[in-house]
């Protein structure tokens, strides 16, 4: 086994090569459970009785939030795989 | 003047010495290893600190009895009070902490420093020093060669180390061969008299070396060699302290106000202190004897009873001053004022950027984030006032139709005059600052700087464009035909929206604000498209507007789609988080051009 391979291998089992993932892992699970709540006040917010441009405004940020949930669980499964 | 003097005297003296006693050059030589080894132990510190800092020493020093703790921490760790007060001076000049803090590090620092004589005196002076120099060289040389950041820190650590113990003996050596020739304690001198002359000298001789560290290296193995009494080391030491600040001092020279503040704080603390000390000297020296017999002291062993004694002063000195902290911080800030003589003259400067701040690459980098949001916070004035908006409607929650409405002025301001005075000079003293700041930093840090470069370029352009926009807003806005009046004021609302987004980005954390609002800016951007949105072609074939106002209105929109643009290309680089992680997250979350067209899309449906 080549220098370069053990030292590889040696960080795998150590798990040091995943300390830069997990934290990025953890970060996005942070952002996405915070997303989910704001996703869930918006829809709340939208069952209450709204003006025209107040319930497109409110719309559009549902949009945004669930694009952003959809975006961040793609990276999440990404960095699972 | 002094300066010219002082140097010249100084190398003439040490050239006679060296002429006339070997045993003096051997002293000397030892002095000059130590303070190398200082230089290459404080070179290697700072290559340790940086990325994180900025949190480390929010937490660390958020509470009085933390930013105590952190510098006596710091000091025991780096043996060097001088470096801790340089690098606090550095952590004020770029606004990560305030002067109360720097205070509280500064009064640790203090107490830290006492271990350093601990270990000179208790083992320094009891065992082979110099034998554990050897290694710790060899190995320390070695590691500087290293292309590893990490592995080069290491090894000026060690190497430094290394000088530190080489020197400590060749002063050992040669103040015991010094003693065969000549007896120094001799020349001992009692009394008051005594007292204040080895004080003096104890200043001198800090001031000289710029290092407490080194005359208290000087003073124990003269004490161990008894070359000097007991009572005249007292006052060396008390001496040192004073000494010291001035290295705080210097190195505040070039800092800002607050740094200068703090230099004043360190001077006012080791003053007060040694003044105490000389006051209270008998009352002291009784309770060194006390606790010295109390811990198992010899009544002899007067290099550990030293040790004990600079300990208890600047104790005492922590202890007095702590309740006064609040009153030495007003009384500072009262006296050391900042210079509005540049204020006053109309053209505003860098607030965060003088070379005390390049001490380091973390707090150069701190530097331009906090000058950069100092330049957008003018710029946000301008921009304001040139689409004849006020700043306090947008940081209030007033329907953006009433913001629109209240209007700030009758006719345009003068922007190319406000850009001379509060961006231009600013701007370029950034770019000056990253130029020398790149030059201690590592290729990820330069990246980091670059992009808070274009961010200060998108700034700039941002008030170049308003420029041009203003002049047809002005007019259009005021204008008797409802229809131009309309598409101007939506300009208007649209870019208040934008900037009342910015302003909620600046103050929160919430990181998932911060995302929806850049993404709902980015959309919104969108919309300025006036020819794509069929606008301007359903005015122009009613006849709402004229041919000169349809062209006015489109070059308008351009100018207020850059302007959007440079705004959330800017914020999204200085009001989102820099920590790694979560930086590399905002950039993968950040709303891309197919985002954007999903989200029109289904508007549109």
């Amino acid at each position: 086994m080549g220098f370069k391979k053990f030292i590889k291998k040696v960080k795998h089992t150590l798990g040091l090569n995943d300390y830069a993932v997990e934290g990025k892992k953890k970060s996005l699970k942070d952002l996405l459970k915070k997303l989910n709540k704001r996703k869930r006040s918006i829809n709340k917010a939208l069952k209450n009785p709204l003006d025209k441009k107040e319930k497109k405004e409110l719309k559009e940020e549902l949009e945004i939030v669930c694009l952003q949930i959809k975006k961040g669980k793609k990276i999440l499964h990404e960095l699972y795989a | 003047m002094l300066k010219r003097i002082l140097l010249p005297t100084i190398l003439a003296i040490l050239a006679y010495g060296f002429w006339i006693s070997p045993d003096f050059k051997e002293i000397a030589a030892g002095v000059a290893i130590f303070l190398f080894g200082m230089i290459s132990l404080e070179e290697g510190f700072k290559a340790f600190s940086g990325g994180t800092l900025e949190k480390i020493l929010q937490k660390s020093t958020d509470k009085l009895y933390k930013s105590l703790g952190f510098g006596i921490i710091t000091t025991t760790l780096m043996q060097s009070s001088s470096l801790v007060s340089v690098l606090t001076i550095s952590f004020l000049g770029a606004g990560l902490i305030g002067l109360a803090q720097g205070i509280g590090i500064i009064f640790g620092a203090n107490i830290g420093t006492t271990t350093g004589a601990w270990l000179i005196a208790g083992f320094g002076l009891k065992v082979k020093i110099s034998a554990y120099a050897m290694p710790m060289l060899v190995f320390g040389v070695i590691l500087i060669f290293q292309k590893s950041k990490s592995l080069k820190g290491l090894g000026y650590i060690l190497a430094g180390l290394g000088f530190l113990f080489l020197g400590i003996h060749y002063m050992k050596e040669g103040f015991e061969a010094f003693k065969s020739v000549i007896d120094l304690s001799s020349y001992a001198i009692g009394g008051i008299k005594g007292l204040f002359i080895f004080t003096g000298i104890g200043i001198f001789a800090t001031v000289v070396m710029q290092s407490s560290h080194a005359t208290l290296v000087l003073i124990i193995t003269a004490l161990a060699a008894g070359q000097i009494s007991y009572e005249n080391a007292l006052a060396l030491a008390i001496g040192a302290n004073i000494g010291t600040t001035i290295t705080a001092i210097l190195g505040a020279m070039s800092s800002n106000i607050v740094g200068k503040q703090l230099a004043g704080a360190h001077l006012i603390f080791n003053g007060v202190t040694g003044l105490i000390a000389l006051l209270f000297l008998q009352q002291l020296m009784y309770l060194v004897d006390t606790i010295s017999a109390s811990v198992g002291i010899a009544h002899d062993d007067y290099t550990l009873k030293l040790a004990v004694f600079h300990t208890i002063f600047n104790v005492i000195g922590v202890v007095v001053m702590v309740p006064f902290i609040k009153s030495l911080v007003t009384f500072l800030e009262s006296v050391l004022k900042p210079d509005h003589s540049k204020s006053n003259t109309g053209y505003d400067s860098a607030r965060y950027l003088n070379d005390s701040v390049l001490e380091l690459p973390a707090t150069s980098m701190a530097a331009v984030i906090r000058e950069t949001k100092h330049l957008y916070k003018n710029a946000f004035e301008i921009i304001t006032h040139g689409l004849n908006l006020k700043r306090h409607n947008i940081a209030s929650s007033l329907p953006l139709d009433e913001v629109v409405k209240d209007t700030y002025n009758t006719s345009a301001v003068n922007i190319d005059e406000f850009y001379q005075h509060k961006i231009k000079g600013i701007y370029g003293e950034i770019i000056d600052f990253s130029a020398k700041a790149q030059a201690d930093m590592t290729p990820e840090d330069i990246e980091v700087l670059y992009q808070l470069k274009l961010a200060n370029r998108d700034i700039v352009e941002a008030v170049k464009d308003t420029k041009h926009l203003q002049k047809n807003l002005i007019k259009y806005s005021q204008s008797t035909n409802p229809h131009i009046k309309e598409q101007y004021d939506l300009i208007r609302r649209d870019l208040a929206e934008l900037l009342r987004n910015i302003n909620t980005i600046s103050y929160t954390d919430e990181e998932d604000l911060i995302l929806l609002l850049l993404s709902k800016a980015k959309v919104h951007t969108e919309k300025y498209d006036i020819l794509a949105s069929g606008t301007i072609d359903t005015l122009i074939r009613e006849g709402l507007i004229s041919n000169e106002m349809a062209t006015s209105l489109m070059n308008d929109s351009a100018y207020a789609y850059n302007i959007s643009k440079n705004l959330i290309a800017m914020a999204e680089i200085i009001f989102t988080d820099r920590s790694t992680n979560a930086e590399s997250i905002d950039e993968e979350m950040a709303m891309d051009a197919e985002d954007i067209e999903v989200i029109l899309e289904k508007k549109d449906d």
